[in-house]
């Protein structure tokens, strides 16, 4: 079910869990879309050669999954700020999902503050930060 | 003041609020999540990066949430990072808590000197991890405890900690190393008896007898 207003919010709800493309393809995709080309996001073979475990998603792409998350639960959500810290790189092909749960509401402003977490399916944390969010009161 | 601690007592000792450069949480929202959650919880120890946070006081929010909130320190050697419990002003004057390249010997020295309590965390960690540095700089003195739970913990990094802490026979101790909110409480350590307070965590401490636990499984 995706939110509309603060007043559909409350402390612990959890946003859906989003699994995010990042087959080759699409990493291809975003990064002729991004005008970035670097062969380190598209070429397996070359990532390893610079001492990478593969290619890498690119940190932007990663925090557009995570905007897409949130517009996905609250498509009428204004989201003001992505905060993500990388612990560990992304790899292109490998399985990752991403959770939010909301941690802060203020009722009066109308802003909510969500924990993003990419994990894999070892359960490791790779990225985590938080997003602030406006929602139509 | 913490007033109806279950006993024993299960205390998260490592996380970070927004004090530290790359926490994110608020301690209100910390408290909020612990009961929303129904964490098996009673408390947490802020440990801010290369700082102690003299300033706050989280008294009232520790009795609002009936909750042990307390203060510590991650500070950064030449072994890696270390957590600092029964942190006081006198220990602070002893060495420069902002440095990237304190001397782990003597941060041991000075925290024996003020009945201070150091332990290496994420040991197993490459870079920032004791035993990324023991074939180098070789096995320190004065360790007795490490971090062998750690919530941010990748890979192997808690088997190599608990390996380490087996073949040195360190007492070992769990904490989240939570940055955000949901992440605190994902490891822990329990003591046997009551903790009010930073002297009291350091004398459980000292007495050696904890036990840490993750909870990552049930996260």
């Amino acid at each position: 079910m995706s939110v509309t207003t603060i007043n559909d919010v409350e402390f612990g709800e959890e946003l859906p869990v989003f699994d995010p493309d990042t087959s080759l393809e699409n990493v291809i995709r975003f990064t002729e879309a991004a005008g970035w080309r670097g062969s380190r996001f598209t070429d397996h073979a070359a990532a390893r050669k610079e001492g990478l475990p593969g290619a890498l998603v690119p940190g932007i792409m990663s925090q557009g999954f995570l905007a897409a998350m949130i517009h996905r639960w609250a498509p009428t959500a204004i989201i003001t700020n992505v905060d993500t810290i990388f612990r560990a790189p992304v790899i292109v092909d490998d399985v990752y999902h991403i959770n939010g749960v909301i941690t802060d509401v203020d009722l009066d402003a109308g802003t909510v503050e969500v924990d993003l977490t990419v994990t894999n399916e070892k359960a490791e944390t790779r990225v985590f930060g938080t997003a602030a969010v406006q929602l139509p009161t | 003041m913490f007033g109806q601690q279950s006993n024993p007592v299960i205390l998260d000792l490592h996380t970070h609020s927004i004090k530290s450069d790359d926490g994110r949480a608020k301690v209100q929202n910390y408290c909020q999540w612990i009961r929303n959650r129904e964490l098996p919880i009673d408390g947490f120890v802020l440990t801010e990066h290369r700082q102690f946070d003299l300033e706050s006081d989280y008294s009232s929010l520790a009795k609002s949430f009936d909750l042990c909130i307390l203060k510590g320190a991650e500070v950064e050697t030449e072994y890696g990072h270390v957590l600092v419990f029964g942190v006081t002003e006198a220990l602070m004057g002893e060495f420069d808590f902002s440095s990237i390249h304190l001397p782990l010997a003597q941060v041991i020295e000075a925290a024996a000197r003020h009945h201070a309590v150091p332990v290496p965390c994420h040991p197993g960690r490459k870079r920032v991890g004791m035993s990324a540095h023991l074939a180098e700089f070789g096995i320190p003195d004065g360790v007795r405890i490490v971090e062998i739970y750690n919530g941010g913990s990748r890979d192997q990094e808690d088997t190599i900690a608990q390996a380490m802490a087996t073949e040195h026979n360190y007492l070992g101790i769990g904490g989240s190393d939570a940055h955000i909110v949901s992440h605190v409480g994902r490891c822990a350590t329990r003591f046997p008896g009551q903790i009010r307070d930073e002297r009291e965590l350091v004398e459980a401490l000292n007495a050696g007898e904890f036990e840490a636990l993750t909870f990552r499984d049930a996260a």
